[in-house]
């Protein structure tokens, strides 16, 4: 007897959004296309009626395919956002290659853009540490130092090994608050729960993946010629904006700690939290 | 993406034998009948043992013919998990139900599926691990003893170690080399059912830095065991030893074994909870979920007949991390935690005079990222 994942990837989707965001970003980098012609593309492909209404749980793994396409693409047009508010100008506004750290966003009043927001950023943060990893597992092997590959020192393969774990990890609690969504929808009894967790885990798991994947590049990850910085740069904005949302990292944990003293247990709450509800209830 | 894991959910039947167990254990505590504490490497209660298994909580994947029940991964995982986190006695039974069990019915004979799987599934008989050596360790195929064939059986010489609960246990499965290795040193590797009770079979306890006895040394000279004890093909160690693996490292025992400091803390605060309190819990709540999407997702590959070995070792190197975590956030809340119970104390010095050996059993944190990494083509 087998048992079937409850969130099915649509292949097809995966596949369709992967390529098309490559080639949006491609162009992008190489001048090729500007911002307004970007929005115009993703529009005409379709992506921008994905966003499932509040109601709506079957829409919410292609959206996420769609997010996690453009998260790992690093074209600067913000899916998540998009889908979440149907902002359109704020999508593209974004200064490119440029960092701060946000100032008090303001948080959508509506509680499901917050929730679709929340969970469309952790997505994309997902696919952008996974970017990043795949960039810094291709410079080890290239890159030579001692007279042979960083890759065959065992301090690097440890570093990047300790990195993957995170973003496996986040991607992970990630997927399980999707699953949430597409089956409870985002104004699910667990899903603000599920939500403060992903954004603890993920809020830690950036802090490792944003340290291994420079530490293991040296000088060259540092600059604006190599790529691994789009990465960093959308991790790093993203992130913010999850806590933001969420009132920080801090009280994410406090209302999770909060929910364990209610139930008079951790592991009951984590039982609880994780047991999702029916997709037809 | 180069490690996934998709969500599964624990089917209804599966939460239902949730409520059994944590009824059964209510009952068993306030019947007085064990008291939490340790883990499943160290809280050992035989007859607890034979209770769960009365209960048909053991070999519970297993099919029926062998005394199993023939029920899912997933319904065993949420048993396995109830229990540990309940901190009951399991470590008379753990090693028995988690790998021996499903060595042998992959590997083992008719007949001795026949004879040792029932048992094992009543509660009634013990395994150990006998792959450990004094030399090696990490690199467990530089094993030294060996297994030499004579008429009818073999003759083994050899110095186990870290032997847990060997002075208990009924059984080990040992590793023995009973042939050339070859250049990667896999080959020639065989298994045997070793009893611990024969008069040719020397079990010397190891005093742990706990004071406690768990582990042991078991010296083999010349002890003869049956050729129908060797378990599978000869020479196919290894790899038998290796399909243990999945099993062995992805368990909710990798990331539970101080989950009681932190209920111990959590019951300490309930009255008055500080803010530092009630982020230290939050945060260990959310990494739990994330560490048990994890193992969810590996019990039902299990399920599906699948081997996620890589998988397994990188929950296990999380989970550990985690359970060390634990300590050093509790320790560091000192007087934020009002009163600080016995119980609370308790778990606490257990846990962190125990945690050096979290990051050592069953795959060392180095030898787990050296997996990882080759999971990522790095090596």
């Amino acid at each position: 007897m087998t048992v079937a994942p409850i969130l099915a990837v649509d292949a097809l989707v995966h596949e369709a959004a992967t390529r098309a965001f490559g080639d949006l970003a491609q162009r992008w980098f190489s001048h090729d296309l500007g911002r307004e012609g970007m929005l115009a593309a993703v529009e005409q492909l379709g992506f921008t009626d994905a966003l499932p209404s509040p109601d709506g749980r079957d829409a919410w793994p292609t959206a996420a395919a769609i997010i996690r396409a453009q998260g790992r693409s690093a074209a600067p047009i913000d899916m998540a956002l998009l889908l979440a508010t149907g902002d359109r100008a704020g999508s593209i506004s974004q200064p490119p290659g440029a960092y701060a750290c946000a100032a008090n966003a303001d948080a959508p009043d509506s509680p499901a853009t917050l929730a679709a927001l929340s969970l469309g950023r952790c997505l994309q943060i997902d696919a952008a540490m996974e970017a990043a990893l795949e960039l810094s597992l291709q410079y080890v092997q290239d890159r030579k130092q001692f007279g042979q590959a960083l890759a065959k020192f065992q301090a690097i393969q440890h570093s990047l090994a300790l990195a993957a774990e995170e973003v496996a990890a986040c991607s992970a609690i990630s997927d399980l608050a999707l699953a949430c969504a597409a089956r409870e929808g985002i104004l699910g009894a667990r899903m603000s729960a599920l939500l403060d967790a992903a954004a603890v885990v993920v809020g830690r798991g950036v802090d490792v993946v944003y340290d291994v994947c420079h530490q293991v590049h040296g000088a060259i990850g540092f600059t604006q010629e190599y790529a691994l910085h789009r990465h960093s740069l959308d991790v790093l904005r993203w992130r913010d904006h999850l806590q933001l949302l969420r009132g920080g990292e801090l009280r994410c944990a406090e209302r999770l700690g909060d929910a364990a003293l209610e139930a008079g247990s951790v592991w009951r709450t984590v039982t609880s939290v994780m047991k999702l509800g029916d997709s037809h209830d | 993406m180069r490690f996934h894991f998709p969500i599964f959910q624990c089917p209804p039947q599966a939460e239902a034998l949730r409520a059994e167990v944590r009824a059964f254990v209510a009952e068993e505590l306030a019947a007085g009948l064990w008291q939490r504490g340790g883990d499943f490497a160290s809280h050992y209660d035989a007859a607890f043992s034979q209770r769960i298994g009365a209960r048909g909580w053991l070999g519970m994947t297993w099919p029926r013919r062998y005394g199993g029940h023939e029920r899912s991964m997933l319904e065993r995982l949420v048993v396995t998990e109830e229990l540990l986190a309940a901190s009951a006695p399991v470590a008379a039974h753990w090693i028995a139900d988690r790998q021996s069990g499903p060595l042998l019915l992959r590997y083992g004979s008719e007949a001795q599926r026949g004879e040792f799987l029932p048992r094992v599934a009543r509660g009634e008989l013990f395994f150990s691990i006998g792959m450990s050596e004094p030399d090696s360790g990490s690199d467990l195929a530089s094993v030294r003893t060996r297994a030499v064939k004579i008429a009818g059986g073999w003759l083994i010489t050899g110095r186990k170690v870290w032997t847990t609960f060997a002075h208990l246990n009924h059984f080990a499965i040992v590793l023995a080399r009973t042939g050339e290795g070859g250049e990667s040193r896999h080959g020639g590797l065989s298994q045997f059912i070793v009893d611990l009770k024969a008069p040719d079979v020397k079990v010397r306890p190891i005093v742990n830095m706990a004071g406690q006895s768990e582990f042991n040394e078991v010296i083999l000279d010349t002890t003869f065991v049956a050729d129908d004890r060797l378990v599978g093909e000869p020479g196919n160690g290894w790899q038998q030893v290796t399909s243990e693996l999945a099993f062995e490292r992805s368990g909710p025992e990798r990331y539970l074994s101080s989950i009681r400091l932190v209920e111990s803390a959590l019951a300490c605060a309930r009255e008055r909870p500080t803010p530092r309190v009630r982020e230290a819990l939050g945060r260990m709540t959310a990494k739990l979920i994330a560490l048990r999407t994890m193992s969810i997702a590996v019990a039902a590959q299990l399920q599906n007949g699948e081997t996620p070995n890589l998988e397994a070792a990188l929950i296990k190197d999380l989970g550990n991390a985690f359970e060390r975590e634990q300590i050093a956030v509790f320790r560091a809340l000192g007087a934020e935690l009002p009163r600080r119970s016995d119980e609370y104390l308790l778990a606490l010095a257990e846990a962190t005079i125990s945690s050096p050996s979290w990051t050592l059993r069953g795959g060392t944190r180095e030898v787990l990222r050296g997996i990882v990494a080759r999971g990522l083509g790095l090596r």
